[in-house]
């Protein structure tokens, strides 16, 4: 089990600067372990053990063929329990590996070993909390190889497709007002739901992306990135480690909700294909001053496919539309390893967000500063 | 342990014909085999397809899944009350007002030691002070519910938004429209609270047709309503679920403080199930609809003006 930080990791570009200063700030939260007197197993402090232990879950999950998936006692195929959606695998494949698919299954494992190990480093001009100490690297948490180069597998580059001339306009116009407001000086104009405690990371789709060697756990893999899925009758209902985010999903295809109701995780309905669950999910909000995934509006649309096809492999894949942000749909094909225990804790963000506070003042402190030098008429307050 | 439970749901089982029969009047109750297929029919606007509530799951147990409400003012007062105007009449006329209830307290009053009976009052003078602060002082404030903290339980169950429940052998998922907040009850295994929580530790086993939940590992924030009435960290709440019908269920919850009552007292009130044949739970995220109340004061909400500096 693992200790579980609320990280609040921001990125701000200071106005007329080419600074960036990045925030990175920890609060509390402090789930101790059930019992807490065992020791943490080998693989939560040893990189190597950790990356021979998933190399192995790697290589088991490659031998299954024809898993033969358990049931419910009510028929449903069974996809409970905790899934990691953390990876070190790209969203987009990086451009040097071109048209390349496929790694082999020794540089899939080469790639993981590189990513674990790029993660578990600490700079220490950079580091506020080395993550490692809370447990909270993917390679701690059972984020495993892939063999898949990057996510997208779909445009078939691996790349995302071209944003729409509105989406390019929406991007620029974001930009220069960036310049000229200095958003990110009062919450409202913050824009991070995140750090607002809005939402938390990866409610929808589940399976982002990592960026292996930035030196944040959160975008090198992902952070508390257990996804808790609970089965019923008819439904199932994804509870999220972060935020505690909830998403309901009906699985008997019903009608959506009517156009007028718009959520912050849209209006989801599942249905099942054979052994996989289909999820489609519309109805998202209008977030603004921040969007939706990618810079993604109102428009967007997601389809989502679970297959649980190993004990403990599920195929997570999903095809992403948004008329509005890209000329084409595009589609990832990712894996999310079970993890133990099968719970979540509670993520009480919003109740002692001690960390926006921090943040916004700071950032309000940096901005003044960065006027005054701009000036160049005195040195920080 | 296993063999425990299937003893247990055989004997529920078996009598589940006497239950369903007895008090549901309908659906008699399905043999081993047939029990998946839907039971009485839903009203007729309720797709084929949909899991219809059958009066028992697969394992024999009350078939609590579905979408509940309690229909009473307790999240105003849980102990009788009169009407009230609000807070703020001066804007919010009838829309701030408050309905009067009977309370949900068996006895109609809540055994306060002295010096918690005063805090209590204090509570409620100061229900609506908000004071944001980066350390722990800033839950000496008002009403939970006003900043949009988790309501806590048993509070949770009676607000006036709907929730969900959804029930397996091992667990059972309670999601609450507000907040979208959420807590697990372990019917599986049972262990102490690891960590204090707004939700509390639930864990939960079957008396007979009753939901028994035990529930400790509280934070010490909870209120109980917007009139003040709270529990400590000490709290130590046992609810029982106890359905009446397909549609119904009493509700009641033994509450046990020493740090701030001087016995063990109860709540109780029936809860319903939501027919509407497309309900369903949407977000209810106040998190956006509190940051202007609370972080104002700090100038933290809306750019600072910079020419006044």
């Amino acid at each position: 089990m693992r200790m579980r930080t609320r990280i609040l990791w921001v990125t701000t570009a200071l106005t007329g600067a080419t600074v960036v200063v990045a925030l990175s700030m920890a609060v509390l939260v402090a789930q101790a372990p059930a019992g807490g007197k065992k020791a943490l197993p080998q693989t939560a402090t040893s990189t190597d053990a950790a990356i021979k232990a998933s190399e192995d879950a790697f290589k088991k999950s490659l031998e299954l063929k024809n898993y033969t998936v358990p049931k419910k006692p009510w028929g449903e195929p069974d996809l409970s329990g905790v899934w990691l959606t953390a990876t070190y695998t790209r969203l987009q494949r990086p451009e040097e590996l071109g048209d390349k698919e496929f790694f082999t299954e020794a540089e899939a494992i080469a790639e993981y070993k590189k990513a674990a190990e790029s993660d578990a480093e600490v700079d220490p001009r950079t580091v506020h909390y080395d993550w490692k100490e809370y447990a909270m690297d993917a390679w701690q948490g059972g984020a495993t190889p892939n063999l898949r180069t990057s996510l997208i597998v779909d445009p078939k580059n691996g790349r995302l497709p071209p944003l729409t001339p509105e989406a390019q306009q929406r991007r620029a116009a974001a930009a220069a007002a960036a310049k000229q407001q200095d958003p990110m000086l009062g919450i409202r104009t913050f824009g991070n739901l995140y750090t607002r405690c809005v939402l938390g990371l990866g409610a929808l789709p589940l399976v982002r992306g990592g960026m292996p060697g930035a030196d944040s756990a959160a975008a090198a893999a992902g952070v508390t990135a257990e996804a808790f899925f609970f089965q019923s009758p008819g439904y199932v209902t994804i509870v999220m480690q972060s935020n505690n985010d909830v998403r309901i999903i009906p699985t008997d295809n019903r009608a959506h909700a009517p156009s007028q109701v718009r959520q912050w995780l849209g209006d989801s309905r599942g249905h099942w294909e054979g052994n996989t669950l289909v999820v489609e999910t519309t109805n998202f909000n209008d977030p603004k001053p921040a969007a939706h995934f990618l810079g993604s509006t109102d428009s967007l649309s997601i389809v989502e496919r679970f297959t649980r096809v190993g004990p403990n492999t599920m195929r997570y894949q999903y095809t992403v539309t948004d008329p509005r942000t890209w000329t084409r749909p595009w589609s990832v094909d990712a894996t999310m390893p079970r993890i133990d225990p099968s719970m979540i804790y509670e993520f009480a963000c919003h109740e002692q967000n001690y960390g926006l506070i921090n943040v916004v003042t700071g950032t309000q402190i940096r901005f003044r500063e960065g006027t005054r030098d701009l000036r160049g008429n005195g040195a920080p307050e | 342990m296993r063999m425990r439970w299937t003893a247990v749901s055989t004997l529920v089982a078996a009598l589940a014909v006497a239950w369903a029969a007895s008090i549901q009047g309908q659906a008699p109750a399905a043999p081993p085999a047939a029990r998946q297929a839907p039971a009485a029919p839903r009203p007729a606007a309720a797709p084929a397809a949909r899991p219809a509530a059958g009066a028992r799951t697969d394992d024999g147990r009350p078939n609590l899944n579905g979408i509940w409400q309690a229909v009473n003012t307790a999240n105003w007062d849980i102990e009788a009350h009169q009407a009230e105007a609000g807070p703020h009449n001066d804007i919010m006329g009838a829309w701030g007002s408050q309905p009067a209830g009977m309370g949900i307290v068996e006895g109609g009053t809540i055994p306060y030691k002295p010096e918690a009976l005063k805090k209590k009052q204090d509570n409620f003078k100061n229900r609506m002070l908000v004071k944001v602060s980066n350390d722990p002082h800033r839950f000496d404030t008002g009403d939970t519910e006003l900043q949009c903290f988790r309501p806590g339980v048993p509070r949770a169950n009676y607000m006036p938004f709907p929730f969900q429940i959804f029930q397996n052998r091992d667990q059972i998922l309670m999601v609450y429209e507000y907040k979208g907040s959420m807590r697990t009850i372990f019917m599986d295994k049972h262990q102490d609270a690891p960590v204090d929580s707004w939700m509390g530790w639930s864990n939960g086993r079957w008396e007979g047709d009753t939901l028994v939940v035990d529930v400790t590992g509280f934070n010490g924030h909870q209120w109980l309503d917007r009139a003040g009435n709270f529990l400590s960290d000490t709290a130590h709440v046992v609810e029982r679920w106890t359905p009446r019908g397909r549609d119904h269920m009493m509700y009641e919850a033994m509450i046990e403080d020493p740090a701030v009552f001087t016995r063990p007292w109860k709540i109780s009130f029936p809860v319903y199930r939501r027919l509407e044949p497309n309900i369903q739970l949407l977000e209810f995220n106040c998190v956006p609809f509190v940051e202007e109340m609370m972080y104002t004061p700090l100038g933290l909400y809306n750019p600072p003006n910079r020419s006044s500096r």
